[in-house]
């Protein structure tokens, strides 16, 4: 069995999202969503409730005045935004955890992350490019990878490094090269087997290299930038580093400036704080 | 007691036996500076190198900036009783990504604005491990008195 087909075969033994989750976010694609039944479902899981309340009352998410009823929340912030809570809080204590072989400790994952998705709103906002609905989560998942790679395979980052420092290739590469499979794609995999949708696949398999998917995607470029701003700015830098190659033709092609890097960089700063007293404590 | 320097972050200590640290230094920078002979030692971990780009944000959170940072990490040892003689500092981190020749460059940035503060002020770098792209963890031990650098496996002194 080569080295990719046994880290495939790993994926269908990686505990999937509570099957609530997946309903939730299946529900959300649909226009014609039941606000009502929305609401039911995440007031079933009474954890879940509370931490979805929990964040839709940060002043990220924010509202004015504390809501304390699902429903409202639901009302108030629309179903996508909800979806993405309800994803954030389910993929969190996953997240959470610390990655062996990336040599990532506890919450360090869950950090990068968090940084990338807020980073990857923000971008948005700097570069007056319009938000598709789904860039948080796509922040949020895009490195879901390196925990299949990481705890469930337990891959040797160290020769990865190595391979990726002598021959000066970025860390993606040298995975792929060692184990013909890099974390983006394992990643991707992994949420494809969990149903998640394809546009979001698609992100998390390119986040490195955008340059493999043709056509216009917002959401792959503004991920693949906050992702590079996010471990500069060393928010889960594990073991790989800076091992990694930014795409020019996508920073050319959104005109991004040192200016704007700075401001996406300390905006993550300020905004970690608040959701992880939010989440954490 | 072991201290940590958080992201964007400044950490002191007095007396034998303490330790700061500080991870995950990617393209931020870390400067220690110390006296062993007053026993006085501390620690920033700033990201970015201008406090100019964001007024507003630098007085909230000063030591987010290398040029703030620096100039408080002065002022901190010398209120705690450093004397300019004994001084020593060191420097971690700055990487850089792969092939970054015109984008992002903040680690290189805010070696430079290190070395320039710390010049203006007289003084000079006496260890350094900074650049290229790999992470990079710093401790100061308050004991012995050396600066070790740790990055993935691999544990050396400057």
């Amino acid at each position: 069995m080569s080295k990719r087909d046994e880290i495939l075969s790993k994926l269908d033994v990686i505990p999937s999202l509570p099957s609530v989750v997946m309903e939730i976010y299946r529900q959300v694609q649909n226009p014609d969503v039941d606000f009502g039944k929305l609401s039911e479902m995440i007031n079933y899981e009474p954890g879940l409730a509370a931490n979805v309340l929990k964040l839709a009352n940060s002043a990220y998410f924010g509202f004015r005045k504390q809501v304390d009823d699902v429903r409202i929340a639901v009302a108030r912030l629309g179903t996508k935004r909800i979806a993405e809570l309800v994803m954030t809080v389910a993929l969190s204590p996953m997240m959470e955890r610390g990655v062996k072989g990336y040599d990532l400790p506890p919450g360090k994952l869950w950090e990068h992350s968090v940084t990338t998705a807020v980073g990857a709103e923000k971008l948005a906002e700097v570069l007056e490019v319009p938000r598709p609905d789904y860039t948080f989560t796509a922040g949020i998942l895009h490195d879901v990878g390196k925990i299949v790679l990481g705890n469930f395979v337990g891959v040797d980052v160290e020769e990865i490094v190595n391979y990726a420092y002598e021959k000066q290739v970025p860390f993606n590469v040298a995975e792929r090269e060692l184990l013909g499979i890099d974390h983006a794609e394992a990643g991707g995999l992994l949420l494809r087997n969990w149903g998640i949708p394809e546009h979001l696949v698609e992100v998390v398999m390119g986040h490195h290299e955008p340059e493999k998917y043709n056509g216009d995607n917002v959401v792959l470029s503004l991920v693949h930038i906050a992702d590079t701003i996010s471990l500069i700015s060393g928010f889960g830098i594990g073991l790989d580093g800076l091992f990694y190659k930014p795409n020019s033709d996508v920073l050319k092609k959104y005109r991004l400036t040192s200016r704007m890097v700075e401001r996406v960089a300390s905006y993550m700063v300020e905004k970690l704080e608040e959701l992880k007293k939010v989440m954490f404590s | 007691m072991v201290k940590v320097v958080e992201i964007a972050d400044m950490k002191w200590a007095v007396g034998n036996g303490n330790v700061l640290i500080t991870y995950a230094l990617g393209s931020c920078i870390g400067v220690v500076l110390y006296d062993p002979v007053e026993m006085v030692g501390a620690m920033l971990h700033s990201m970015l190198p201008l406090s100019r780009s964001d007024p507003d944000k630098a007085r909230k959170n000063p030591y987010m900036y290398t040029d703030i940072g620096v100039e408080l990490l002065l002022r901190k040892v010398f209120d705690l009783g450093a004397t300019r003689k004994n001084l020593v500092a060191k420097v971690a981190g700055g990487a850089n990504l792969l092939d970054d020749k015109r984008f992002f460059r903040i680690g290189e940035k805010n070696y430079m604005v290190v070395r320039k503060i710390l010049w203006k002020n007289n003084i000079l770098i006496s260890g350094e491990d900074v650049g290229g792209s790999k992470p990079r963890t710093m401790v100061l031990d308050m004991s012995t008195w050396r600066v070790t650098i740790r990055s993935g496996e691999k544990e050396y002194e400057i």
